[in-house]
C-alpha cells in the first residue's frame, strides 16, 4: 500500500455565471470584444447588466462595443490570496479603471510596476481565455 | 413635532458571550446563550419577547428562536440583509414594531464561528447582494472585503494624503480600549510598529488594519420606552436612529464616489431625529471592519471634514480622555466581529454607567454606526434617560 501523500485538490478559479442579462457582456470578451449595454430610450450606458434603465426606466436595451482604453482610478494590490487559487499570482495589482466609455471596470493591471501606480494613468484591456466558454479582462499600460 | 420614533423605543436589554479564537459550540447556541443573556439583563422571561431580528445568514432563524426559548406567540419576524450594517439598521426595524405596538420586545441577535466555522469569503456566497461581485470581480481575484474596501481606502490616501500612520492611530488606540474591557481576542498592547511590520493583506490594508475573525454571540433587546422604564437596568433611550443605502449598492466598482457610503443619507435623517449634532456626541461606536472606514464614517458623521479624517484620529483625539472616544469596547478589530452588535451593546453599557475601566465620565448621549455590504450604513443615536 502506498504511503505516499494525498495531493490537495488543485484550488478551481472562481469562475463568472452569466446571467439572461450579462450573457452579451461575457460573449463580447470570448471575441476580444468590450460590449456594453445601451438603454434603448434615453441612450445612456450602463455596467454591470441589468434589466431596467435607471435613468429613464425603459425596459428595452441593446449591446455595443466599446472603446478598451481607460485611466486609473484606484488600484489595490492583493497579497493574501483569500482564495487559494490566486496564491501563485499574489502580489497581484487589482485596478479599478474609469474607462472612456463612461463605466468602470475592475481587473488585474499587468506589467505595471507598483511603484509606477497612479491615478489616472493611461491603460488599455486585454482579453485572457481561461476556458472555453469564459474570457476575462485584463489591464496593460496604454 | 418630533419623530414618532424619538425616543419611543429603548434598549432594555444587552448580552453577549466569551469572544473567543475557537468554541465547540454551533452558531445558533451562541446566539441563543447572548440571548439569553440579554434577557436577563432586561429583567425578563424569554417568554416576554415577541419579536426576532436574527443575523442573516448565520446563526438561527424564528422558528429556531421558538423552539429553544418557547416563545409562545411571535408576532414579528424579520431579517435585515446589510452585512455590516444589519444590527444598527434592526434597531429601526425593532423601534417601528414596538413603537406601533406590534411589539413589546423584540430581540436582535448575532451567532457567528467566524474563526472555527466558515471564512468571510465563503460565507459571502450566500450573500445574494455580492451575486455581482461573485460574477465580475471574483474571477479576477477580487472578492473579500479587505480587497474591495481597499481601493476605496488608496483613493482616499491618494486624494488626501491619508497615512499608514493614520491608519495604525485607529488599529493602536482600539486595542488599548480592548485591554481595558476584558471579554475580548486581542488582549496584549498593540505598537505603531507592530502595524506597520504585520503582512499586508490587500494594499492599503495591512493585517491590523482587518477586523477578527472571532467567536461569540451578541443580542440586544429593543422595547417601547414606557415599558423599558419598568425594568431592571437605567433606561437608554433611542434619539434617532436610520439606515442608508449608496448608490450602485451591490457594485462598488461602479458606484459614481467610492467614499460616498450610505452614511452620507442616513446620518443627517438620524441627527435630525435626534435633534442633536456631532457636537452633543460623548463617546461614539464606530464600525470598525477596516481602520479606514472608521476615517471615512468619522468625516460623514460630521465630526470633521470631508478629506480630515486621517488627521482627526491623531493626537489621542478618539481616545478615553479625548475629545471623542471611539470603540472603547476594542472594537472588530480588537474585540471579536459579531457584526457590530457588540457596539450597540457598548454604546448601552457607556450610558448606563457600566462601562467599568473604559467608562467616558458622564456619558449622556452617544451615536453607534453600522457599516457593510458593500456600503450600506446605518446609525443610531442613544441617550441615558433622566
Amino acid at each position: 500500500m502506498s504511503t505516499a501523500p494525498v495531493a490537495a485538490p488543485v484550488p478551481e478559479r472562481p469562475l463568472p455565471t452569466p446571467t439572461r442579462e450579462s450573457q452579451p457582456y461575457w460573449d463580447g470578451m470570448r471575441e476580444g470584444r468590450f460590449m456594453l449595454q445601451h438603454c434603448a430610450g434615453c441612450g445612456k450606458v450602463r455596467h454591470y447588466p441589468r434589466p431596467v434603465c435607471p435613468h429613464c426606466f425603459s425596459q428595452e436595451s441593446s449591446f455595443k462595443e466599446a472603446p478598451q482604453g481607460g485611466a486609473i482610478h484606484t488600484w489595490t494590490v492583493c497579497h493574501h490570496p483569500f482564495n487559494f487559487f490566486f496564491k501563485a499570482a499574489a502580489p497581484y495589482i487589482v485596478a479599478l479603471i474609469d474607462m472612456d466609455a463612461g463605466v468602470r471596470v475592475n481587473a488585474q493591471l499587468k506589467g505595471v510596476a507598483e511603484a509606477d501606480l497612479a491615478i489616472g494613468k493611461r491603460v488599455k484591456m486585454g482579453f485572457e481565455p481561461v476556458n472555453k466558454e469564459v474570457t476575462l479582462p485584463f489591464f496593460v499600460a496604454e | 413635532m418630533a419623530h414618532p420614533l424619538h425616543e419611543t423605543a429603548a434598549v432594555s436589554g444587552i448580552g453577549e458571550t466569551a469572544y473567543t479564537r475557537g468554541t465547540p459550540k454551533s452558531a445558533l447556541a451562541l446566539q441563543l446563550e447572548a440571548s439569553l443573556a440579554a434577557i436577563a439583563d432586561a429583567g425578563l422571561s424569554p417568554r416576554d419577547i415577541d419579536g426576532i431580528v436574527p443575523y442573516f445568514p448565520g446563526g438561527g432563524i424564528a422558528e429556531d428562536f421558538i423552539a429553544n426559548l418557547g416563545l409562545p406567540d411571535l408576532k414579528l419576524s424579520l431579517f435585515v440583509p446589510m452585512g455590516g450594517a444589519t444590527c444598527v439598521a434592526a434597531i429601526q426595524s425593532a423601534a417601528m414594531a414596538v413603537a406601533t405596538g406590534v411589539c413589546n420586545h423584540v430581540l436582535i441577535a448575532v451567532g457567528r464561528t467566524g474563526y472555527s466555522g466558515a471564512r468571510v469569503s465563503t460565507r459571502l456566497q450566500q450573500f445574494p447582494q455580492f451575486a455581482l461581485a461573485a460574477e465580475f470581480e471574483a474571477p479576477i481575484g477580487m472578492f473579500a472585503p479587505a480587497q474591495l474596501y481597499a481601493q476605496g481606502a488608496r483613493r482616499h490616501m491618494d486624494l488626501y494624503g491619508t497615512t499608514a500612520r493614520q491608519l495604525a492611530e485607529v488599529a493602536v488606540v482600539t486595542r488599548q480600549h480592548a485591554i481595558l474591557n476584558g471579554n475580548v481576542v486581542m488582549n496584549k498592547p498593540l505598537t505603531v510598529e507592530e502595524h506597520h511590520a504585520s503582512r499586508m493583506i490587500s494594499d492599503p490594508f495591512r493585517l491590523f488594519d482587518c477586523s477578527l475573525e472571532s467567536d461569540g454571540g451578541a443580542a440586544i433587546i429593543i422595547s417601547r420606552a414606557d415599558r423599558a422604564r419598568d425594568l431592571k437596568k437605567p433606561l437608554v433611550t433611542i434619539m434617532g436612529v436610520a439606515e442608508g443605502h449608496p448608490e450602485s449598492p451591490a457594485s462598488i466598482a461602479q458606484r459614481p464616489d467610492l467614499l460616498e457610503f450610505g452614511l452620507v443619507k442616513s446620518a443627517p435623517r438620524a441627527y435630525e431625529m435626534a435633534g442633536v449634532g456631532p457636537k452633543d456626541i460623548d463617546v461614539a461606536e464606530i464600525y470598525d471592519c477596516f481602520t479606514f472606514t472608521v476615517i471615512r464614517q468619522l468625516e460623514i458623521l460630521g465630526f470633521c471634514k470631508t478629506g480630515e479624517g486621517g488627521s482627526f484620529v491623531m493626537d489621542g483625539r478618539i481616545g478615553l480622555g479625548g475629545d471623542l472616544p471611539i470603540n472603547t469596547h476594542g472594537g472588530l478589530l480588537s474585540q471579536g466581529h459579531v457584526v457590530g452588535l457588540n457596539h450597540a451593546i457598548e454604546l448601552t453599557r457607556q450610558l448606563r454607567g457600566e462601562a467599568g475601566r473604559a467608562q467616558v465620565k458622564d456619558a449622556e448621549v452617544g451615536l453607534v454606526t453600522g457599516y457593510g455590504d458593500m456600503g450600506d450604513g446605518s446609525i443610531a443615536i442613544l441617550r441615558r434617560a433622566a
